[in-house]
């Protein structure tokens, strides 16, 4: 092969070479095939009820029918728009769900009950319920989404896997493992062991508590507040019964001692303690855990990018200002009550106290 | 000659790390997002400046989102800033005002000096708020993203905040379809890794806000500054406030769709970047602050992005001009590795980035237009080189800087 040809063939060859990644750019630029903005949606407003709300006007087209069950006492199938088998049932009978071995039980259809209903133990509903009644399910029931338009009572150890939402109360048994979505429009009560993700409701509160406590949260200081700020570079430690009339950031571990007062916003980068009866009147937010003692208030967010542990008689927001706990990971200790939304992205837990 | 090509090849290699890391962050690291959580709090007021100057095109769909959001009413101030304008964008604002009895206070400039920061440190006098948020005339936010940016500043550390910008008019040229590899790259990895890393998130100017305590703290916008965001985030760190970014909050805008356009809003952040990396470089390196020395490093780095450009033109040339001196390096072989190695994978670092960010949108189709990623590079690096000479030669030619606002493309309203 003579040097010419050599060298053509060579500038030839890395021409296509150069050349072929530009193919399938040029037919995505002229076929525009993934040539849409990102899918920002503008209506998101990252709302705990959008699907229950969702699934409420889903099943509002067979709301006269059940009305029409239940004056007559009967039940009546047929089949969803979309393809899904649903189920009216128009009396306070349970036969329905069970199978007939009277053994544990799969309702496949989707469950619209239009009086207060009971269910046995054991059933798992792969499809959504709708309550019109109050809801008592059974133990080591499995629901996939649950909507009641009064009280909602789940069962010892049932499951719900994607969201649940009460229009009254909804209380959990001991042990449900509350996955997604479980919000109420008037109170949340969760029993010991309990796991849970996301809940929202006026009043959470997780294991059991001293009834219906007072607003005693103190006086709230409005967050657009300018607040002085004290800024530490290592660890710092707010003595007992102190009062701190600043924000206070850290950029070590931080611990506020028995009965202090912070009367602005805490951050520490790394592991933050707050003792027993510590009131915080801004947010409380930590880079790494958190622990927060017995009895403390804290009227703001509260974050942790970690872990967080919250001990029994604590009080996160208050009835007329609700607020936001959040960490990958919650522990929170019978008797705490948090108004607004608790949120733990990985898992949460209610803990047995003693 | 040669230690100057090698010492840019190392400088450059530095950045090619640099891509690297965060795109590996982002791909297998820990996600911050601390406080996209926050659904429920006791909001506090807040106040929405939008600078607009000539934006007849795009203003009213700004305003008609902003009176949208589900930020309690009575707490949310708009104050949309006419800056000079020779169209219909004062009309428009006071039209909406009208519409909106106590929601929106206009703020009309009729003088003063041009320009972004000037316009917004005049309008700081209607700030009464402690959480000021900004937004550019063309930007569309969507419902629920008022209380997403507002949320950051529960944490009494954040100074400044960067929501995520996403391209609108992706679809109308290969300009706009770059232009979304960009902004991907940039947000969804750059800035997302920084906010991983605990570095330097940089303040964008829009989509963006400011806790108005440590902006009067460092003394409020700097008028002269040509990018005032790139200004603040600096400021902020040396201050000892922390600018934190939030890829989830996420903001419609609309890029350039000729290159003319293009290049001149390169050429005004390149030269805003520059100022910033002479007023506050060594300062943040050496200097007696709080930032960390990752803080120091990282936003040490992020001052120098648009020096780069110049730099890798100068090794280009220095190359070629040892090439054709026959100059061969002390160490031909190690030489020969090192740029092999860089060739295969350094100049990849970009493109790699790009294509994970794509990755991470579950936009996968996209990725098959990388390769004209070259053609933005190219144009963007002889761009900002020129701009970057300009901005040397000044005190020579004694040129004065010409503030170009970034035409809209929108059909007028």
């Amino acid at each position: 092969m003579n040097t010419s040809l050599a060298t053509v063939l060579i500038v030839l060859l890395a021409g296509l070479f150069l050349t072929l990644p530009f193919l399938p750019a040029l037919i995505e630029l002229l076929l525009k095939r993934d040539g849409q903005p990102l899918n920002v949606i503008q209506k998101h407003e990252g709302e705990i009820r959008y699907f229950s709300q969702g699934f409420r006007a889903y099943v509002a087209p067979l709301l006269e029918s059940l009305r029409e069950c239940v004056a007559q006492g009967a039940s009546a199938t047929g089949t969803m728009p979309d393809g899904l088998e649903y189920h009216l049932l128009g009396r306070t009978d349970d036969t329905l769900l069970r199978s007939d071995e009277g053994k544990e039980a799969t309702c496949r259809s989707v469950e619209i009950t239009g009086t207060d209903v009971i269910l046995p133990d054991g059933v798992t509903f792969p499809n959504e319920i709708y309550a019109a009644g109050e809801f008592i399910g059974g133990g080591k029931n499995i629901y996939r989404s649950l909507f009641g338009e009064k009280n909602v009572q789940l069962g010892q150890a049932s499951t719900v896997i994607r969201w649940a939402h009460a229009v009254g109360a909804l209380r959990a048994e001991p042990d449900c493992d509350l996955y997604g979505r479980i919000s109420s429009d008037r109170e949340i009560q969760l029993q010991s062991g309990c796991a849970f993700q996301r809940l929202n409701a006026p009043r959470i509160a997780l294991g059991r508590t001293d009834g219906e406590e007072t607003d005693i949260a103190p006086e709230i200081v409005p967050t657009s507040r300018t607040v002085a700020r004290g800024l530490f570079d290592g660890d710092l430690d707010i003595k007992s019964g102190e009062i701190v009339s600043s924000n206070i950031v850290t950029r070590g571990k931080l611990h506020i001692g028995a009965g202090a007062r912070v009367l602005g916003s805490v951050k520490a980068h790394e592991h933050l303690t707050l003792g027993a009866g510590v009131t915080v009147d801004g947010s409380l937010i930590s880079a790494s855990t958190m622990r927060i003692g017995p009895d403390c208030q804290i009227s703001g967010p509260i974050i942790a990018e970690h872990e967080m542990s919250i001990e029994k008689g604590t009080r996160c927001g208050s009835a007329r200002t609700p607020t936001t706990v959040s960490a990958p990971t919650i522990q929170v200790a019978e008797g705490v009550v948090v108004y607004g939304t608790l949120w733990a992205r990985n898992e949460g837990q209610v803990v047995r106290q003693g | 000659m040669l230690y100057s090509l090698f010492a840019i090849v190392i400088l450059i290699s530095v950045y090619t790390a640099r891509h690297y890391a965060f795109t590996l962050n982002r791909l297998f690291g820990f996600q911050r997002h601390p406080y996209i959580d926050i659904d429920v709090a006791d909001w506090p007021a807040v106040t929405i400046l939008v600078a607009a100057h000539n934006e007849e095109r795009v203003i009213t769909n700004i305003l008609e989102a902003l009176m949208n959001v589900n930020y309690p009413q009575d707490k949310m101030l708009v104050v949309p800033i006419d800056d000079r304008s020779t169209d219909r964008t004062g009309a428009i604002i006071d039209r909406f005002c009208e519409e909106h009895p106590g929601r929106i206070r206009p703020f009309h400039r009729t003088g003063g000096k041009g320009g972004k920061a000037a316009a917004l440190k005049d309008a700081m006098e209607l700030v009464e708020t402690e959480v000021v948020l900004v937004f550019d005339a063309d930007y569309i936010p969507p419902c629920g993203l008022i209380k997403q940016l507002v949320a950051p500043f529960f944490d009494p550390e954040v100074g400044g905040l960067m929501g995520r910008v996403v391209p609108l008019n992706v679809g109308t040229n290969l300009l706009t379809r770059l232009l979304d590899f960009e902004r991907s790259g940039g947000y969804q990895v750059d800035q997302q890794a920084r906010m991983n890393l605990g570095l330097v998130p940089q303040h964008g100017g829009t989509v963006a806000g400011v806790r108005l305590s440590a902006l009067r703290g460092i003394g409020g916008w700097n008028e002269n500054s040509l990018s005032e965001d790139t200004d603040l985030t600096y400021r902020l760190l040396l201050a000892g406030w922390k600018t934190v970014y939030q890829n989830r909050s996420e903001c419609y805008e609309e890029v350039p769709e000729t290159w003319e356009v293009r290049i001149k809003q390169l050429m005004r952040w390149a030269k805003g970047h520059n100022q910033a990396l002479a007023a506050y470089g060594l300062k943040l390196l050496f200097g007696y602050h709080r930032a960390t020395l990752r803080e120091r490093l990282d936003g040490f780095l992020l001052l120098g992005v648009y020096v780069m450009a110049p730099v890798t033109l100068i090794g280009w040339l220095l190359a070629l001009a040892l090439f054709y001196e026959g100059v061969a390096p002390l160490h031909g072989v190690i030489a020969l590795l090192a740029i092999t190695a860089y060739g295969a994978t350094g100049n990849f670092a970009a493109f790699f980035e790009i294509a994970a960010a794509n990755r991470l949108d579950y936009t996968r189709q996209r990725i098959c237009l990388l390769p004209f990623l070259v053609l933005g590079f190219g144009v963007s690096i002889f761009s900002v080189s020129q701009a970057c000479l300009s901005q040397l030669l000044a005190p020579i030619t004694r040129s004065q800087f010409h503030w170009d606002k970034t035409e809209r493309f929108r059909p007028v309203q």
